[in-house]
């Protein structure tokens, strides 16, 4: 059984009819990549997953248990965390108050501090700026910090939405890298991400979404190959 | 130069349009009573021919001058070889342009007056006596002459002043604080007294033992405005949390104060139930009363966001007034007549309904609701609060039940208003529609943004300022209200972020300093 089992999900806004049954799975330790261009739907798909936008028909199973019947903080008590597009951090609080808001639904104090020195050995940077106010936080800093914010909530799936957006080149190299090594120690990622390249690279599977539709499935090997990906999103002729 | 000139042409006429404003209104006049009390020379000799109202005038106006010089110099930074120079002139020519307008329109309202024409007709201050001594004495033309000159030289002495006072024409607030910074503080005994925490809880103490005497001596006017500004704190505190901490911005707020003080007065009194309960009894049942209104108005509305949620708090608030007022209600509430003889406190058979007991009862309550809010501040779901105050999305993405989390401010807040309802009908002995209108909601808005969001010392600060000051300022007597409008917009261009700002706020503003540190840092790499 698949860990996340999405099954022909239709999600509007409004009267717009933005998801037209996507449907996609996430194996437990994969890294799958969601691929598109601006509108196509990917940040709705993982929205949907959250329950920030309840899906009208359709079914998100995690584990086999349907996520469509509970509220968004539910499903973050079963282990499904986010790093919100345009990284999504409360520029009034502090870097360390961010990291604790991340582990919120959790109770266990010293569980808390433990994973608080492991986002801190993956992001030294943020050690350096505990008590900085996020929003004087550069890009690259401020998306270290919605990554290290979300792994707080110890997830079992965490789910990416765009962490290259707006960041230099150097620094995307520098996430990916750590997306690669929080998914080695056995965290399940389903990435959004508009540079495909870089979300090739690292992903195992790969999905390819046009207005609302899962036009192509595959390995991320196969894809990078495939001649319509290459054209449309890798802009190789 | 142009820039220069055309700036303090500009200062120039809006100094003087103040301040023909201020004599048409007849404030000068009131300024110069004020004077003449301050310095005490009512019967002092007259000085250059002019007794001591004319004085003052002429002190006042000068006072203005010196500040429109002032402002008028200080715009322009330097010019080459000669700051003194620049300064005198930006001065001087916003002095002149003051003086100008002035002068004319004295010279033409003096020329009127001597006519015979009754100005006092069109503008109710411009009584020939008054009139006159805003002459001092010169016919109407040459008090004209003497204004232009007066407030040239005074404009020009003001741009010379921003010079004195600061090197290179820094704004005066500004060369206060460097010459602070570099000639008091580096004080080998400030410093140490500056370290020192016991110096720190000597002025804490210092100052809440003052407050505490304080009923004692203020005499029972003062008592009262006291406990007014006692049950605003209450007030503000309560909405605090919820604009401050959670980010909803609730205008009818006045509603759970009416709440509160609606049911200490229909249980207590005499009319229209006769129930006559103990006053102990009902201010727990209160402040739950109020705590529930909240959360079955909040469950409906809070689903809305910003603006929207406004409005329909709003409504609310004003929904609450005019049930109470209904007559088809009456027999339940007392209709607009309200209802009289609330009962008092009473303490083991004593009675404390004096003036000065009660003054202690509301500082009890509001030491009780600053701890039960510095314990939520900093609590988790204080936190919680002001996630969904930063980003409700990523909140809720954090985990967060925004829902509950918003309902429960809501009632925190409402109960706190509860409190401050149920206290503030005892204490007046009555209660009535008139006490709960939009204007009390404002006001507490107005509490918690002038005083600081989110800040404790904030919100304190803020009532004082504004149910305070108003009182302090009865002198001025029908300028009272301009005064005091004028003095809360000066109030927010000196502190944007409130009289004492919360930490949180204060590194907002300061963001400046943190994004400077962040580079030198960076540098060091």
């Amino acid at each position: 059984m698949p860990m996340l089992d999405i099954h022909d999900i239709h999600t509007y806004y409004g009267n717009i009819h933005a998801l037209k049954g996507v449907s996609l799975t996430v194996e437990e330790g994969e890294i799958v990549t969601l691929i598109g261009s601006n509108g196509a739907g990917k940040t709705t798909t993982l929205r949907s997953i959250c329950g920030l936008q309840k899906p009208r028909r359709g079914s998100i199973l995690l584990h086999g248990e349907d996520l469509v019947a509970y509220k968004p903080h539910q499903i973050v008590e079963k282990g499904v965390a986010m790093v919100p597009e345009g990284r999504g951090i409360f520029a009034r609080l502090t870097v360390a108050e961010n990291l604790d808001l991340g582990a919120y639904i959790r109770r266990d104090r010293r569980g808390i501090q433990e994973d608080l020195e492991h986002v801190y050995g993956i992001f030294p940077r943020l050690k350096e700026r505990t008590r900085q106010v996020a929003g004087t936080l550069s890009g690259g800093e401020q998306q270290m910090l919605a990554t290290g914010r979300a792994l707080m909530a110890q997830p079992r799936l965490l789910l990416m939405d765009e962490p290259s957006m707006g960041l230099a080149p150097l620094l995307v190299d520098a996430i990916f890298d750590v997306i690669q090594t929080i998914n080695r120690k056995g965290t399940t990622i389903l990435l959004v991400e508009q540079n495909a390249l870089m979300a090739l690279s690292i992903a195992h599977r790969g999905y390819v979404i046009q207005t609302g539709e899962i036009v192509l499935k595959d390995t991320a090997a196969n894809l990078k190959n495939n001649e319509t990906v290459r054209k449309a999103y890798l802009g190789i002729e | 130069m142009k820039n220069m000139i055309r700036n303090s042409l500009r200062t120039g006429i809006v100094f003087g349009i103040i301040t023909v404003f201020l004599f048409l209104v007849g404030f000068t006049g009131t300024a110069a009573n004020i004077l003449a009390d301050l310095l005490n020379n009512e019967s002092a000799p007259p000085l250059f021919g002019w007794a001591p109202p004319m004085l003052n005038t002429v002190i006042f106006v000068g006072l203005i001058g010196l500040w429109a010089g002032a402002s008028g110099a200080s715009r322009e930074k330097d010019v080459a070889g000669d700051p003194y120079g620049a300064a005198v002139l930006g001065g001087g020519i916003a002095g002149f342009v003051q003086g100008l307008l002035t002068g004319l329109v004295m010279a033409l309202v003096g020329t009127l007056n001597e006519r015979g024409v009754m100005m006092s007709k069109y503008l109710a201050e411009l009584l020939p006596a008054a009139v006159k001594q805003a002459m001092l004495g010169f016919p109407p033309p040459g008090a004209g002459a003497f204004y232009l000159l007066f407030l040239t030289a005074a404009g020009a002495l003001g741009g010379l002043a921003t010079r004195g006072l600061g090197r290179g024409g820094r704004r005066p607030r500004e060369a206060i604080r460097t010459w602070a910074r570099e000639k008091v503080e580096v004080l080998p005994w400030v410093q140490s007294l500056r370290r020192s925490p016991a110096v720190k809880y000597a002025v804490y103490g210092i100052l809440l033992l003052g407050i505490l005497l304080l009923p004692l001596f203020a005499g029972q006017y003062w008592n009262y405005t006291i406990g007014t500004v006692g049950i605003y704190v209450l007030l503000g505190l309560g909405l605090n949390i919820v604009v401050g901490l959670a980010g909803l911005l609730d205008l009818g707020y006045v509603a759970f104060f009416a709440i509160g003080a609606y049911a200490m007065a229909l249980l207590t009194a005499p009319t229209p139930h006769n129930l006559m309960w103990n006053f102990w009894l009902v201010i727990p049942i209160g402040i739950l009363l109020a705590a529930v209104t909240g959360i079955l108005l909040g469950a409906p509305v809070l689903r809305m966001r910003g603006d929207y949620l406004a409005i329909v708090t709003l409504g609310f608030g004003e929904i609450i007034r005019i049930l109470s007022k209904s007559d088809d209600l009456s027999d339940f509430t007392g209709g607009p007549r309200g209802v009289p003889a609330v009962a008092g406190p009473d303490f083991f058979g004593l009675n404390v309904n004096s003036g000065i007991a009660f003054v202690y009862l509301i500082f009890l309550s509001v030491l009780l609701v600053i701890f039960v809010t510095n314990r939520l501040q900093n609590s988790r779901v204080g936190r919680a609060w002001e996630a969904m105050r930063e980003d409700e999305t990523v909140s809720r993405a954090m985990g967060i039940n925004t829902l509950t989390q918003k309902l429960l401010a809501f009632a925190i807040g409402a109960a706190f208003a509860g409190l401050g309802g149920a206290l503030f009908a005892s204490r007046n002995q009555f209660t009535g529609p008139e006490d709960f209108n939009l204007m009390v909601s404002i006001n507490v808005v107005a509490v918690v943004i002038v005083g600081g969001m989110g800040s404790i010392p904030g919100v304190i600060a803020g009532a004082l300022v504004l149910k305070g000051l108003p009182e302090m300022l009865r002198q001025l007597e029908d300028y009272r209200v301009m005064v005091f409008g004028a003095l809360l917009v000066v109030m927010m261009l000196w502190r944007p972020a409130g009289l004492i700002p919360s930490s949180r706020r204060k590194m907002e503003i300061d963001k400046d300093a943190g994004l400077a540190e962040t580079a030198e840092e960076g540098r060091g790499k």
